[in-house]
């Protein structure tokens, strides 16, 4: 009964403001279902739905209609699938993306074809740096960002020397090219690295033994998924804790599956742009929702990206009304205080402006949580010959 | 670095773990071939299996004892109704439609695993044997890895007293020798066939099994393992336990010494190795016919 | 003409029927038909009719996009025409060394060192930084044909040369097989060590056959690359080579329409499962089980069957 009180009270003050038109908004969301991100793909999916629900409210007159389709993580594909949902299905707005492969395979064709698109994950640099779009926006990250923070602070912390570990590709080099810039920029030394390769064995004994190898006072890696675990655990099961402290980037300690990883975790620092532990209410609201929708699982930093992209989307159509043309302008123009804090777009590059968060893994009654270490705010990529 | 001996020491025990727990995966899928002439290109679903189900069975028991013990039948179970329905038919049509077949299965088994137990990655969260380090001189060393060591040794040793001092393992040898010549002399060739491969999976059900606590259990993992498993097979040559062996301790070398010391061609070294190999040996290192 | 020519002939009037009621996205999925049609083809050459199985056919498909967005792009700066010429050439030169050493050795050997061979190809483009590494090459330029008045950046104009393409190569693969050198390599499967005796060369025949059908997996690469107009090294990988070689199976070994019939299958089967069901592979999987344990040669085998079945 209070729903659609405050319901009926948006749409008047909607028809109020805005010319008496209202539009049915169809998105279409392509992230990878099947293969090896289908992971990632449920958890922003999931996010994603949650948001349309929780700020569903806000859309006034106007109404969403959602198809979603499979990228197959194969480039090819999902171009194929991105032409259907505009051309055949004529989608007002694309989201979703988890591979930054699939990302470089649809850019020139969103650009081309006037079509925007929410990312919610993939971070290459390049999106929205040299090849960035006014029609594409991310709201999850860039690679550079979630890294460059960590320089500065551990050299606060006395840290002078460090080896970098990361994935052999392109997020991997450039997680680590961000945090090595800083470092060095700030006094410290890299004195050794290595880069497994993406697909193998994941057996990275050989790697921790090399970094211990080293004498660095840090280890400061970039791993995700599955590898994150093997890592993790092999880390601990070296004993390198004591002599080659564990740093990286949050995705190696993601909640996604950081009870997993268990009492190995304990103590990894690393950074991020979402902490399950932030304690605001939007926090609150999110992860509570999440628990009950989903198993009584914990809402992992990609859950939170389709999240905000929903509450952004969400936010476009009620600023432009019925306006389809005006929507496009106003995906970029969006701010607001989501689950990790507060989030708008840069105009310059349309990449996301946010927190980020350096915490500290603690395992404790068979639990991991996070202990924030210090806040980062309003963290902004530089232009990177980006031209909007 | 190079001169450091606990260097040596330490990338040569990385080196024998990753040898051993490959060794696991190849035997089954090379007597397999040995002895029935085609590849079954799903064994690294049936080690993801052994992988998922240990993790499940860990779970529910607390202890990955268990695991071990059961995950291995478990995996040889599915192996049985496989063999039933797929493979027995395929028998007669020769082996390119068997390949075909598990290649068909790959796609059928992950979806399966994806579907029973989701997309999220697994590991065991109770508590692990071996889960300290052991000092080796002066580094320490996870004693985890020793013991996926031992269990490599351990099986390879079983298997060779299995193949020379067994019934079965007499069956085997001839059937890999020469299959119509063994038929003829009175060997049930056929309920061999069914004995050989479910114990092929059976230890593929171990390796995914004992890898589990120290990597982590996801859906479709066994993607990922079955090119270096495919790789040992060839290299060590097809059908024969010591082939493996040695072939395991290969790729296991190849890709340990590789990526320490020549880290820019990790990704080709064993593919590197693959070739050379078959350009010098085209039947393998140690083939079980010449 | 015989009833395999005539399938094919139908064949084409499917995809020309298609073509006019199509839209964008039929034009998108009958251009990647027709170029898996051509690079299936160039397999079955290889495998149905010269008893090689590849598993490395993907990465000289890959390694004719990359080489065409290579010398067509920026960095060498070709004209369009020239730049698939090259990819196509170049692929083929690169397909005879690695033939020259792949085809001493025979079998399950020989699909090894193939996937070994691909692979090295694919960690090379994956750790290729000048050309995009993981992250692939963008920008990719079509031919451009307006000065004959055709616009190729339009999706039913470009579907349609594709199809056209594929004809080509249809017509020219059937005429290499009814050539003295097609009869030696189906000879060379059927029963090598004869012709051995007979003092031919069979390293040479095998490997100018690999050669022969790298180039046109080439070919393939180079359409592919301007189809996407983006490429990644995914393209090379060992498990493209087995959807690759399960059109050639799905269709019919050795019966050249097969495969391309196993293209337009598998093509619309994976995009139209896909957005069905998570689990399409599990279909595409079951699929591929069941036609195996049909004991017949892939779909044109049972349609063959089926009419003899009919007839008497």
């Amino acid at each position: 009964m209070m729903k659609r009180t405050v319901l009926a009270a948006a749409a008047a003050a909607m028809l109020a403001a805005l010319p008496a038109k209202a539009a049915d908004y169809k998105v279409g969301i392509l992230l990878p279902f099947s293969g090896v991100y289908a992971g990632l793909g449920a958890h922003i999916e999931n996010g994603f739905m949650l948001g349309l629900k929780d700020f569903g409210g806000e859309l006034g007159n106007n109404t969403v209609s959602v198809v979603r389709d499979d990228t197959e993580a194969d480039p090819g594909a999902s171009l194929a699938k991105a032409k259907k949902m505009v051309l055949s299905d004529k989608v007002d707005v694309l989201t979703g993306i988890v591979s930054s492969a699939v990302l470089g395979a649809l850019r020139d064709f969103v650009h081309g074809s006037k079509t925007p698109l929410v990312v919610s994950n993939a971070g290459n640099d390049d999106a929205t740096g040299e090849r960035c779009s006014p029609y594409i926006t991310r709201v999850s990250f860039s690679n550079s960002s979630i890294t460059r923070v960590m320089g500065p602070w551990m050299a606060k912390q006395g840290i002078k020397t460090a080896y970098l570990m990361a994935p052999d590709y392109a997020a991997g080099r450039q997680m680590m090219d961000a945090f090595r810039a800083t470092f060095e920029a700030a006094g410290g030394k890299i004195v050794g690295e290595a880069y497994p390769p993406l697909q193998g064995t994941k057996d990275y004994g050989p790697y921790i033994s090399q970094a211990k190898a080293s004498g660095a006072q840090a280890l400061m890696t970039f791993f995700a998924g599955g590898a994150a675990i093997s890592f993790v655990k092999q880390y601990k099961e070296f004993g390198a804790a004591k002599d080659l402290p564990l740093y990286g980037a949050g995705f190696l300690t993601s909640a996604a599956y950081v009870h997993v990883q268990g009492e190995a975790a304990d103590g990894i620092i690393a950074s991020l742009h979402y902490v399950p532990t932030i304690d605001t209410p939007e926090n609150k609201r999110f992860q509570d929702g999440y628990k009950a929708a989903y198993e009584g699982k914990l809402g992992s930093e990609f859950a939170v990206a389709g999240y905000d992209a929903a509450h952004l989307i969400v936010k476009a159509i009620a600023a432009a009304g019925g306006d389809k043309a005006k929507f496009k302008g106003e995906l970029a123009k969006v701010s607001f205080n989501g689950p990790r804090g507060p989030l708008r777009i840069d105009p310059a590059t349309h990449n996301v402006i946010q927190n980020m968060y350096i915490f500290r893994n603690e395992f404790a009654d068979g639990k991991v949580t996070q202990k924030v270490l210090a806040t980062i705010e309003g963290v902004q990529d530089p232009v990177n010959g980006c031209k909007i | 670095m190079l001169t450091d001996p606990s260097f040596w020491l330490v990338q040569s025990l990385n080196s024998l773990q990753l040898a051993m727990l490959l060794f696991l995966l190849s035997v089954g899928l090379t007597v397999i071939f040995g002895l029935m002439n085609f590849v079954n290109l799903a064994h690294g679903s049936l080690y993801a299996l052994g992988a998922l189900i240990g993790y499940s069975i860990a779970e529910a028991s607390g202890s990955v004892w268990w695991a071990f013990a059961l995950a291995p039948v478990a995996v040889a179970g599915v192996g049985a109704v496989l063999y039933i329905t797929l493979i027995e038919r395929l028998r007669s049509a020769g082996p390119l439609p068997q390949v075909l077949v598990t290649f068909g299965l790959i796609f059928v088994l992950m979806d399966a695993q994806r579907y029973l137990w989701g997309t999220d990655a697994l590991g065991v969260t109770g508590n692990v044997p071996f889960s300290g380090t052991i000092h080796i001189g002066v580094e320490p060393y996870p004693a985890y890895r020793l013991f996926i060591i031992a269990v490599g040794f351990a099986v390879f040793g079983g298997l060779y007293l299995l193949l020379n001092r067994t019934r079965l393992g007499a069956e085997v040898r001839a059937g890999v020798d020469d299959a119509e010549t063994a038929a003829a002399l009175g060997v049930n060739v056929e309920r061999t066939f069914f004995l050989v491969f479910l114990l092929g999976c059976a230890l593929a059900g171990l390796a995914g099994a004992v890898a589990m606590p120290a990597f982590s259990a996801e859906a479709g993992m066994g993607v990922g393992i079955l090119v270096p498993t495919l790789v040992v097979v060839v290299v060590g040559g097809l059908g024969s336990l010591s082939g493996a062996f040695v072939g395991s301790l290969v790729i296991g070398a190849t890709l340990t010494f590789g990526t320490a010391l020549f880290p820019d061609f990790a990704g080709i070294a064993m593919y590197a190795a693959l070739i050379a190999v078959l350009l010098f040996r085209p039947h393998g290192l140690l083939p079980a016919r010449g | 003409m015989t009833f395999r020519h005539l399938l094919a002939v139908a064949l084409l009037a499917v995809l020309l029927v298609w073509h006019s009621q199509s839209e964008y996205y039929g034009f998108e999925l009958l251009a990647e038909v027709a170029v898996f049609a051509i690079l299936a083809m160039s397999l079955d050459l290889l495998a149905g009719y010269g008893g090689m199985v590849s598993l490395g056919h993907a990465a000289l498909f890959g390694l004719g996009a990359y080489l065409y967005s290579w010398l067509g792009g920026p960095m060498v700066g070709l004209t369009a025409p020239l730049a698939m010429l090259g990819a196509t050439l170049g692929t083929g030169a690169v397909a005879l060394a690695v033939g020259a050493v792949a085809v001493r050795v025979e079998g399950i050997f020989f699909i090894m060192i193939t996937l070994g061979f691909g692979q090295m190809g694919y960690e090379f483009f994956f750790q290729n930084k000048a050309l995009g590494g993981d992250d692939g090459l963008y920008g990719i330029r079509r031919l451009d044909l307006s000065g004959v008045g055709i616009d190729l950046s339009d999706p039913g104009s470009f579907a349609l040369a594709v199809i056209l393409c594929a004809v080509v190569v249809y017509l020219l693969l059937a005429w290499v097989l009814a050539t003295p050198f097609g009869a030696v390599l189906k000879g060379l499967h059927a029963n090598p060590n004869r012709l051995r005796a007979l003092g031919l060369r069979v390293h040479a025949y095998r490997a100018a056959a690999f050669a022969f059908a790298g180039a046109v997996a080439g070919f393939a690469g180079s359409i592919s690359a301007q189809h996407t107009q983006f490429i990644a090294p995914h393209l090379l990988n060992w498990t493209t080579s087995g959807e690759v070689l399960i059109m050639v199976i799905l269709g019919g070994l050795g019966t050249l329409v097969g495969p391309a019939v196993g293209a337009v299958v598998l093509v619309l089967l994976r995009h139209e499962l896909s957005s069905v069901t998570d689990y399409w592979g599990a279909v595409m999987g079951g699929f591929l089980i069941l036609v195996v344990l049909s004991r017949q040669n892939g779909l044109i085998g049972l349609t063959e069957r089926l009419l003899r079945w009919r007839r008497g």
